[in-house]
């Protein structure tokens, strides 16, 4: 699938075979044992376990240690607090998912300015710049991801009806991607549909954010949420208003499988590669630490989900086989 | 007009004794205004000093600009003895400026504070051949997204479009009240009549390699460095010019336009842009791989259908051959014309902007080879070559920093400070309401034939 997006200051995407390791690599890099510290903006969350097994495996490959894992909870203080303390440990690179945007900024550059290579998941602060203040990102086509999440919701959705697209308040570029591409198709493709945009600010908002989204848009036939954390809580609100209404979301996490399977609301998914995603980040740190440049922007393409692809889809996303709770409903 | 509830819907109100409209109030606030926000000046004493303003004067202006909330004077500056003066500071989160690049194959948009500084931005893959009407329609949405996921919720004081090709210099006029060329393809479309209609605010133009140029002497390589080259490499290829600290646009806006220079290859004649551009790199790279001399193109194209520029800058930088030669044939011709560039105005830096540049380091190596082995030694002693980090985005810091200065330009900001608002001022109102009527009934502004006798005046 093409990467449709792009990136966060405009640039093409570099396909992660740019980043592939060779045994020179392998071998250079086992005589060096690097230390590396990941800084995640959740670790509560499926997609957060396997992009982070991705990682520490691939680390693991190549004798880096990672010294430490931050789960920062979401908040850009607790973000800014391990960053600065990381900054003065003898680190060779800090892999990090940045919370927010300005807010995390200056802190996120402290890293580099400390001569520690910085490696981006999937969000970069305005501002900052590859080669500059950090050396990679590495993120999923998030463009592409609105997209599918768009595509799969429509035949659901009758003719002249009303959606909602639930997002998150925060500034993250990931979000933001999603969010303009969903609509973007829709204009192009659907444009009898009204789009009603609602914005949680946080993961607990989300449930009273949904009951007053229905409350105030009754007629609402569809709804698309931007990741599959907030998406169960909206289902699970959903589900105890009894309002039924078809859901898709960002992100194969065990639970939104299991409610696809089981046609519980969710009738797609847009899929990111999580664990993939993880390989390439950990390569991109092995491979800048190893003096080879790497490309500014590397991106993963999504995989469209529906109840029909869910068990082998799970098995390419998970790298594992898919839940009874999934087989069963098949 | 429509309300986009975007601008502000009235001027401040001024307290009792302040300054009326009188141009003696106006031109102390403004000059006030630009020591603070400069930073030339940072408390009330500095601000007397540097305007050689009385002491109660200063104190009433300050007074003003913060009823206008331009000002900020609740923190304290350093003590050095007695008690700590107040310092005063711009307030750059005032206001909200919006910003966009127009590209042959993206767009780009941005939300800016009053400093230029980008607080959001988003790209996205777009053709600029499409109709007019579809890609406006789409900017403005996009613009209207960025202003709406704002959490500040300030209202928006301009706007700063980046356009693929030059933009005719409107000398004493500081926003557009007309759509300029800018593109053949886009005349007599009122795009500018339609942003300033919809969205309430002035809009201001330049050509990307304006706004690139000046995004990277703000935020990018050029932080701090005085005389700069600029040159940036895509289907055309343009050259943006930095002499002490300022950028040099041309008599009509339209300087650096080197890639219509002729150039010579072999026995053949023609402007760079078609020798060396990304057109010419695509061409090349697309033979390649219909010929099969270069495997790496050939799975692209078998793959996707159709080779870009882009994919040469790929396949070189990871060591197709065939790739590399094309764009290292690129970068020489280039690297010629920056060399003599190079040697008539002496810059200490070079930065090479551009998808291609930034794709792989192949061309930045040849214009380097040629800049370096074709240049008087004291023009190379101290001169940096470099790849732009800032992309797209350096379009949209230029974009807002265009309108950033153009917001403050001191004859400028005389004439609308008083009323709270750029979009306040009269001279602003009555241009909406011709643009407005001008989106209204656009072919009946057209019908009118121009006065044949006078030449036309810079307006």
């Amino acid at each position: 699938m093409p990467i449709t997006g792009l990136g966060p200051h405009g640039e093409r995407a570099a396909p992660p075979s740019r980043l592939t390791l060779t045994p020179d690599d392998v071998a250079a890099a086992e005589g060096r044992h690097f230390k590396v510290a990941i800084v995640l903006h959740t670790g509560e969350s499926d997609w957060s376990r396997q992009q982070l097994a991705g990682i520490v495996g691939t680390l693991g490959d190549c004798t880096a240690i990672v010294t430490e894992v931050v789960d920062c909870g979401f908040r850009a203080d607790a973000q800014i607090a391990a960053l600065e303390r990381l900054s003065r440990e003898p680190l060779d690179a800090i892999i990090s998912i940045p919370v927010g945007n300005a807010a995390v900024a200056d802190a996120h550059r402290k890293v580099s300015r400390a001569g520690i290579r910085l490696i981006l998941h999937d969000n970069v602060p305005t501002g900052m710049l590859p080669g500059m203040d950090y050396t990679s990102l590495i993120s999923a086509d998030n463009f592409g991801l609105g997209l599918i999440g768009a595509e799969l919701l429509a035949p659901h959705v009758p003719k002249g009806g009303e959606i909602g697209l639930m997002t998150y308040g925060v500034d993250f570029y990931a979000t933001n991607e999603r969010e303009i591409a969903f609509g973007r198709w829709m204009v192009a493709q659907r444009p009898d549909l009204t789009v009603r945009t609602i914005r949680f600010p946080s993961l607990e908002a989300v449930r009273e954010t949904t009951l007053s989204m229905i409350e105030a848009n009754p007629g609402l036939a569809g709804l698309f949420v931007v990741w599959d954390t907030p998406a169960m809580e909206a289902i699970a609100a959903l589900e105890g208003a009894e309002h039924n209404l078809p859901v898709t979301t960002v992100d194969l996490g065990r639970e939104a499988a299991i409610c696809l399977a089981q046609e519980r609301l969710v009738v797609g998914i847009a899929a990111q590669q999580p664990f993939q995603q993880g390989v390439a980040v950990a390569e991109a740190a092995i491979l800048s630490l190893l003096g080879r440049t790497v490309p500014g922007w590397i991106a993963l393409p999504g995989l469209a989900v529906t109840k029909d692809n869910v068990a082998e889809s799970y098995q390419t996303v998970w790298r594992s086989h898919a839940p009874q709770e999934i087989l069963a409903a098949l | 007009m429509a309300d986009s509830g975007m601008t502000e819907r009235h001027a401040q109100k001024r307290g009792k004794g302040r300054p009326r409209n009188s141009d003696a109030a106006a031109q102390s606030l403004a000059a006030i205004l630009n020591l603070v926000r400069t930073g030339a000046a940072n408390t009330r004493q500095e601000l007397e000093r540097e305007s050689e303003l009385g002491r109660a004067i200063v104190a009433d202006r300050l007074a003003t600009l913060s009823e206008l909330e331009l000002v900020d004077e609740s923190a304290l500056a350093e003590a050095t003895g007695g008690r700590a003066p107040r310092l005063t500071q711009f307030n750059a989160a005032r206001a909200r400026i919006l910003v966009a690049t127009l590209d042959q194959t993206a767009l780009g948009v941005g939300l800016a504070d009053l400093s230029g500084k980008l607080i959001t931005e988003h790209h996205e893959a777009l053709d600029l051949n499409a109709p007019a009407e579809t890609t406006a329609e789409r900017l403005s949405a996009l613009f209207e997204w960025l202003f709406d996921k704002d959490e500040r919720k300030a209202p928006l004081w301009g706007l700063g479009i980046s356009a693929p090709g030059p933009v005719q210099f409107s000398r004493g006029d500081n926003f557009l009240s007309a759509t300029p060329t800018f593109l053949p393809a886009w005349d007599g479309f009122p795009f500018i009549e339609r942003l300033t209609q919809r969205f309430g605010v002035p809009v201001w133009m330049r050509s990307s390699v304006e706004t690139m140029t000046v995004g990277e002497l703000h935020a990018g390589a050029g932080a701090g460095v005085d005389d700069m080259l600029f040159v940036k490499v895509g289907k055309r290829i343009g050259a943006g010019f930095v002499f002490e600290g300022r950028l040099y646009r041309g008599a009509q806006g339209a300087a650096g336009l080197i890639g219509q220079l002729p150039t010579v290859v072999g026995d053949r004649t023609a402007p760079l842009d078609m020798l060396a551009g990304s057109d010419m790199i695509a061409r090349e790279g697309l033979a390649a791989a219909r010929e099969g001399t270069s495997p790496a193109l050939a799975d692209i194209l078998k793959r996707g259908g159709d080779i870009t520029a882009i994919d040469v800058g790929q396949a070189a930088q990871i060591g197709d051959p065939v790739s590399m030669e094309i764009l290292s044939r690129s970068g020489r011709l280039i690297g010629h014309l920056v060399a003599t560039l190079a040697n008539m105005l002496n810059p200490s830096l070079i930065v090479l902007s551009g998808s291609i540049a930034q794709t792989n380091d192949i061309l930045l190596a040849a214009v380097r080879e040629a800049v370096y082995g074709e240049s008087h030694p004291l023009v190379t002693r101290d001169l940096r070559i470099s790849a732009s980090r800032m992309g797209s985005s350096a379009g949209l810091v230029g974009a807002a920093k265009v309108v950033s200065e153009a917001l403050f330009e001191p004859g400028f900001l005389r004439e609308w400070i008083i009323h709270g608002a750029p979009s306040a001022m009269p001279r602003f109102k009555q241009m909406l309401d011709a643009a407005s009527a001008e989106v209204a009934h656009p072919l009946a502004a057209e019908t009118p034939a121009p006065p044949p006798a006078a030449p036309p005046k810079p307006n």
